[in-house]
């Protein structure tokens, strides 16, 4: 077996990342780190890469003064920048491994800013604590849908709506995508969706480039979540279930958690689920995509019969295609994920008997997973690309990070449309993969 | 009232250049707080510095996230191992912040060590170890003993100052390395590159120059270098520096305990990739290698004449803004707009000091914006304010440009094509050719309702979609075709 104690190539990132990508999905918001100003700039950069549109998150550049006494004149100093120099409707203040370390309290800071600044009271200012070294960007994710709605759902008249919260980290397309279907549905107006970064993360161009990119969740629409008469977590079965949670412990709220909705049966709960919720059946439409879904399987489950797969990368992504892996009779004899998840583990291992379950793992140990069971097929983001180029086996980029490919932003690989596009991207990767071994 | 709307403290960072006058300008101190800097941190500038070194084994001790985010990102190619490619990190979680990683940290170097066997390791320090204290010289020492290998420590807590503190510890650990190994030199004619990073294969359009000159190169620091390279470059006769921002540092070490001299070069643009033949070649006051320097410029300079020519027609007078991590880089880029007939607008840096300012002050025409430690929204600003065609930075830059709808051209990390050499200023003018003339910034941004595409393959289609939808707009129609046409 490998490394106890160091990690070779990582396949996760930090807490702080994950935080990023919900505060971007919230309307007018703004994320500020508080730590040195390298985080954010990284951040920055590793989101750029990914979803090519310019990615602004602040700092309160915590110098080796604030290092030893404390960072609060700092972060007060930043939050008030932030607020005038881009005029957001709330800001994300995420901790980084820096000012959890030297021990700042941002509950308490943020308290003391709102009552000194009076330019800082129409501002939501939601305090996360992400350390670095408490866990993965999807701990991370999951921690700031918990920390939004502990700030800011309030208790109101009950609504008629219903909660959808993205209870992990998927493409502005397949936000769009779930958003276009609940729109078919008829109950547009019904729900919702959070956090939403399906302007945010893959803005059009257009003729004015506002400060902070349109779209996310509405303020109001979050602080009614605590109204609403069920909330329906998506991909929060391994992390991204706490804000449901939430909202179930403190408002009643009852709460469901299902898979992403990837491949045939996982799309079937999803879609039985919210005819359980809107007393709607399925619009047509999507029964025809469900169709050739089908279709697309059986069009080609000789070709992919068998293939062995490894699948890694966010938790709720790789289980989402092992199952899709499964259903179309290939073979994901590697299912893993950086962060460390008994749950995967299990889930996993339950789907695909025999197959190797990791979690917790670096490349270093999927590449020797994928040596010792023969893979043929990679899927994951690009973070893999090393094993791929050393063993010589193609990879299916899907996920987050990539970097080396067009299109992050517009991946889908949800619900049966899809669910097929992906089907038909394995498929022909592994043509190709035939047409080259001759 | 300034140039640009922005926060008091950054009213003087932002100048325009107006007379003779040096330009004054704020700059090498913290970023302001919330304003969004492009800079890194102190771990950044040691890395990217540092990791080029090829066969070198890199390992963070931090958090996992500085280890993600710098993995393989610096751009620099290699022309045989490929260690400094892979991530290595101790991924320190809770129990390591509260009883201490040294344990942890001696455990990865000495699993990695039997695994890689690497040369040696440079072990980078980030922020939250600086807080807990780990005593990462006494592990390095210990590690190093126990190895037989050099186990440097580089002291880069993130927030212990800016990116050029960075280049600082790095160069220090550089030095550490250095004078350990032997060597004698092939040629009488030596020289070591600094501030080299062979991004993208820079360095394999400048070696060639050097070889013909009869200069031996005994060691690049950073691009494409080996641990042997870097511990015998003592050996070499002059440094050039090239990236003065990150090397001036170490050069000056070296004349100090070697008796190195060292000369400021560059190797971008015509004018100055000749320069620094000639530099080199009246160091060495070998009349042989002038003629052979001279030889080589008016050769090269000749052959790629009718490149810079087709490409300069297409973009001279054309306004550049400039933005880079530092300033070396920034005033060759100046000369090499005037290469091919461009001005420059704006140009700023992360980390320029008082004198490269005030350098890159007289260099550049009035009007000029000059900027230290910029941010998005000055960027977005003097962007559109001075009618910059074109932006030359990084990634986190280049989206915002396109926002604008300005052409982009990536100078750093990213960048796949040589800038390098002679051949390097025709891949440099070809990019900003096909960026600034791409047809995509003649598309209409935003649909005139109503409107056809005027052109003649279009025509016919247009007519029928008009007649089929039965639109009877046609003066709306012509008036929106003038426009998009």
């Amino acid at each position: 077996m490998s490394e106890n104690y160091a990690t070779v190539n990582p396949c996760s990132m930090c807490m702080p990342m994950g935080s990023v990508m919900v505060f971007k999905g919230i309307e007018g918001c703004m994320p500020i780190f508080h730590g040195s100003q390298g985080c954010s700039t990284y951040m920055r950069l590793h989101l750029a890469h990914h979803f090519r549109e310019p990615v602004d998150i602040a700092s309160s550049a915590l110098s080796e003064k604030g290092a030893v006494y404390g960072g609060a004149a700092n972060l007060k100093k930043g939050l008030l920048n932030v607020i005038q120099g881009y005029g957001p409707r709330a800001v994300g203040v995420a901790t980084t491994c820096l000012a959890e370390t030297i021990g700042d309290d941002v509950a308490q800071i943020v308290r003391e800013f709102q009552q000194e600044e009076p330019r800082a009271r129409e501002v939501a200012i939601i305090p996360t604590s992400t350390p670095s070294y408490s866990g993965s960007h999807e701990e991370g994710y999951n921690e700031a849908l918990k920390a939004v709605v502990r700030t800011l759902a309030k208790r109101g008249r009950p609504n008629s709506r219903f909660n959808l919260v993205i209870g992990s980290i998927i493409s502005p397309a397949e936000v769009r995508h779930l958003k276009s279907m609940l729109d078919d549905w008829g109950c547009g107006y019904d729900r919702i969706i959070f956090p939403d970064i399906s302007e945010t993360f893959d803005a059009p161009l257009a003729a004015d480039y506002p400060k902070i990119p349109e779209g996310g969740t509405p303020l109001a629409d979050i602080e009614d979540m605590a109204n609403s008469r069920e909330t329906l977590t998506v991909g929060g079965s391994i992390f991204g279930g706490s804000a449901g949670d939430y909202l179930e412990r403190e408002f009643g709220v009852h709460h469901t958690i299902l898979p992403l909705p990837i491949g045939v049966e996982q799309t079937d709960r999803l879609i039985g689920k919210l005819e359980e919720i809107t007393g709607l059946g399925l619009p047509e439409k999507y029964e025809r995509d469900r169709g050739r879904l089908m279709d697309a399987i059986v069009d080609c489950h000789k070709l992919v019969a068998g293939v062995r797969t490894a699948v890694y990368g966010d938790a709720e992504m790789a289980l989402g295609v092992a199952k899709l892996l499964c259903e179309m009779g290939m073979d994901p004899r590697v299912i893993a994920t950086g962060s460390k998840s008994p749950e995967f583990v299990r889930r996993g291992e339950k789907m695909a008997p025999g197959s190797e379950v990791l979690s917790g793992v670096d490349f270093s140990e999927i590449g020797e997973a994928v040596a010792r069971n023969d893979i043929e097929l990679l899927i994951g983001p690009f973070t893999g690309r090393q094993i791929s180029k050393a063993e010589n086996i193609p990879l299916l980029r899907v996920g987050l990070p990539n970097h080396d490919r067009f299109g992050s932003s517009r991946q889908m690989v949800l619900g049966y449309e899809g669910t097929t596009r992906l089907v038909d991207e394995i498929a022909n990767v592994i043509v190709e993969m035939n047409e080259r071994g001759g | 009232m300034g140039i640009i709307k922005t926060f008091d403290e950054r009213a003087d960072h932002i100048k325009q250049k107006s007379g003779n006058d040096p330009v004054p300008l704020a700059c090498n101190n913290e970023s302001l707080a919330g304003a969004v800097s492009q800079r890194a941190c102190v771990y950044s500038g040691a890395r990217v510095v540092l990791n080029p070194l090829t066969d070198a084994l890199h390992l963070v001790h931090g958090p996992i996230g500085c280890a993600s985010y710098t993995w393989d990102i610096r751009g620099s190619s290699t022309s045989g191992p490929t260690l400094y490619k892979k991530s290595f990190s101790t991924d320190m979680k809770v129990t390591d912040v509260i009883f201490g990683g040294e344990k942890k940290l001696a455990g990865a170097i000495r699993e990695l060590a039997a695994r890689y066997r690497p040369p040696a390791f440079f072990v980078y320090s980030t922020c939250i170890v600086g807080v807990i204290g780990d005593d990462l010289k006494a592990v390095c020492k210990s590690a190093s003993e126990d190895l037989g290998i050099p186990v440097i420590p580089v002291m880069s807590e993130g927030f212990r100052g800016n990116k050029n503190e960075g280049y600082k510890a790095a160069c220090n650990a550089l030095f550490e390395l250095l004078g350990t190994g032997d060597y004698v030199p092939t040629s009488p004619f030596t020289v070591n590159l600094l501030g080299e990073y062979n991004v993208a294969g820079d360095l394999w359009n400048v070696l060639p120059l050097f070889e013909e000159m009869n200069v031996e190169v005994v060691a690049s620091f950073t691009g494409d270098s080996r641990v042997e390279e870097i511990q015998r470059a003592h050996k070499a006769k002059l440094n050039l520096v090239q990236c003065s921002g990150s090397m001036t540092y170490l050069a000056k070490k070296m004349e100090e305990k070697y008796g190195i001299p060292y000369r400021r070069v560059s190797f971008f643009g015509s004018g100055d990739i000749s320069s620094a033949l000639r530099t080199t070649a009246e160091f060495f006051g070998d009349s042989e290698m002038m003629a052979r320097a001279e030889e080589i410029i008016a050769r090269e300079t000749a052959r790629i004449a009718p490149d810079i020519e087709r490409h300069k027609s297409r973009v001279a007078g054309k306004k550049a803004a400039i933005y880079m991590g530092g300033a070396a880089k920034a005033v060759s880029l100046v000369r090499a707009f005037g290469e091919i007939g461009m001005d420059v607008v704006i140009i700023g840096t992360q980390t320029g000091s008082r004198d490269d300012y005030k350098n890159i002050s007289y260099i550049v025409k009035e009007g000029t914006v000059i900027i230290d430690d910029a941010n998005p929204l000055e960027l977005k600003e003097l962007l559109v304010k001075q009618g910059a065609d074109l932006l030359v930075a990084g990634v986190k830059e280049r989206f915002l440009a396109y926002k604008l709808g300005v052409a982009f051209c990536d100078f750093n990390h990213d960048r796949t094509a040589t800038f390098e050499g002679f051949d390097g200023i025709v891949n440099f003018a070809r990019e900003v050719d096909i960026t600034i003339n791409s047809p995509v910034w003649d598309l209409p941004v935003e649909r005139v309702p109503g409107v056809r595409m005027r052109t003649e393959v279009e025509t016919e289609i247009g007519t029928e979609i008009g007649t089929e939808m039965g639109c009877e707009h046609s003066s709306v129609i012509d008036a929106g075709g003038e426009s998009v046409v």
